[in-house]
């Protein structure tokens, strides 16, 4: 299992802009998903904990993707330490939660990981950040839309921000989220829908992450 | 202290508009607030958005004293020690983007506004609860006067101070006080980067005069 320091984990996310979030319970489903969006250029992928067999989805995936030394496989939907410590102790390179729970912030501390709680206050991010989270997912995005990011970054300069929830690969929505200040966003059902999934058509989804992330290399321009 | 809770509450309610600026340089950010006096304002925020913000705010509170009845403040406070050092510099009220409970501690025991950020009624409530009169709302373009009209009914009595992408017109000053806001906060739709970089003090005290009188006009 290759170990990633959290910065560059952080700055990994930074430089492809996009993180994908992903969930199946049948793991073939899910190493495929993986691999396309490798091939597609992603570094960082967030599978989810959102069914029963997650932790084995997980546990199996993790030892597929050591064939990319490179890549940095994190878990997200993320709810407790206790979880938090199951998926850190499996290999999980990041931790990323829906919620701001503290017990995770000092369970994430304590196995050296990135914890990237969800947030949709300033009031959170901020007792976020001084919980210690560098990166903060902004959820759900498109609630808060990118007007709630420009609005807040000049009263907390620095905060690197990711917004998940409803962010589409399009230039006209990336282009308002970066904008707005936003380090890197992270995308699930827009990217990866019913219909690829279903038809397991993954030269397409490939190309789709590869679209995604380079309208974000050219609006970053 | 130089006014009481009462007063400071009572006047922000009465204008309608509390500005808010931020500038690193002692003499534009006078021309700024006394521009703004000349217009009206009797309540000024100033913001810690800057590394020399205590010693702009220092100068503004000595220029302060030529108005006896002009009460300034100080915004964008994140922290306990922070608020106790704008307290010491003679702030008349402390106002932060969010909700930190440990800054409620120290304005009340120095018996001075504390005026926190909340996004969420919960938040609001939370504030509330820790002894907050007046709650600012925000960012409140994001929550819309819509979100403003659908908790004044759940609880009755809540001062809103509505802060972030406010416009100085009739329409968005409408919006606002018919959903029941107390007063407006605002900032860089009020004091432009045209203004400032032209220097164009007496455009200022025109705009906020004109501000002053919309809100006089659409507030009940």
């Amino acid at each position: 299992m290759t170990i990633f320091s959290n910065d560059s984990i952080q700055q990994a996310m930074r430089a492809s802009g996009m993180i994908p979030v992903f969930y199946h319970p049948d793991i073939e489903v899910a190493k495929a998903v993986l691999d396309a969006s490798y091939k597609g250029g992603v570094r960082v992928f967030e599978m989810t904990n959102r069914g029963e067999n997650a932790f084995q989805v997980f546990t199996e995936l993790l030892k597929h993707a050591q064939q990319y030394p490179d890549l940095m496989l994190g878990i997200g939907t993320i709810m407790s330490a206790e979880n938090t410590r199951k998926f850190s102790e499996a290999g999980a390179h990041f931790i990323v939660s829906p919620i701001l729970k503290a017990e995770m912030a000092t369970e994430c501390q304590r196995q050296g990981k990135l914890w990237i709680p969800g947030c949709a206050t300033l009031t959170e991010i901020v007792t976020a950040k001084d919980l210690g989270a560098r990166v903060i997912k902004i959820f759900p995005g498109s609630v808060l839309g990118p007007g709630f990011v420009s609005s807040i970054m000049p009263v907390v300069p620095g905060l690197q921000l990711m917004p998940t929830g409803g962010v589409e690969p399009t230039e006209a929505n990336l282009s308002a989220w970066f904008k707005a200040g936003v380090v890197c966003v992270g995308m699930g059902s827009q990217l990866f829908t019913k219909e690829i999934i279903e038809t397991k058509n993954w030269d397409n989804l490939q190309q789709s992450v590869e679209e995604a992330l380079a309208i974000i290399q050219k609006i970053r321009k | 202290m130089k006014f009481s809770k009462q007063q400071i509450v009572g006047a922000m309610k009465g204008a309608g508009i509390v500005p808010l600026f931020t500038h690193d340089d002692p003499d534009d950010a006078q021309q700024v607030l006394e521009a703004a006096y000349r217009g009206g304002i009797r309540v000024f925020e100033f913001t810690n958005r800057r590394e020399n913000s205590v010693e702009v705010f220092k100068h503004l509170i000595s220029i302060s004293k030529k108005y006896p009845d002009l009460m300034l403040g100080i915004g964008t406070i994140m922290d306990g020690p922070t608020t106790k050092k704008f307290i010491d510099a003679g702030a008349d009220f402390i106002i932060s983007p969010i909700l930190k409970v440990e800054m409620a501690k120290i304005c009340d025991e120095h018996n001075v506004p504390w005026i926190p950020g909340c996004a969420t009624l919960t938040e609001i409530v939370t504030a509330k609860d820790n002894g907050a009169e007046i709650i600012k709302l925000f960012p409140a373009s994001m929550l819309g006067p819509g979100f403003v009209s659908s908790i004044m009914p759940v609880v009755p009595g809540l001062k809103l101070m509505i802060t972030g992408g406010v416009e100085p017109n009739e329409k968005s000053l409408t919006e606002w006080f018919k959903a029941g806001a107390t007063c407006v906060g605002m900032g860089s739709q009020l004091f432009t980067k045209e203004i400032l970089t032209q220097k164009n003090w007496s455009l200022l005290q025109q705009r906020v005069e004109e501000c002053l009188s919309i809100a006089k006009k659409v507030k009940k």
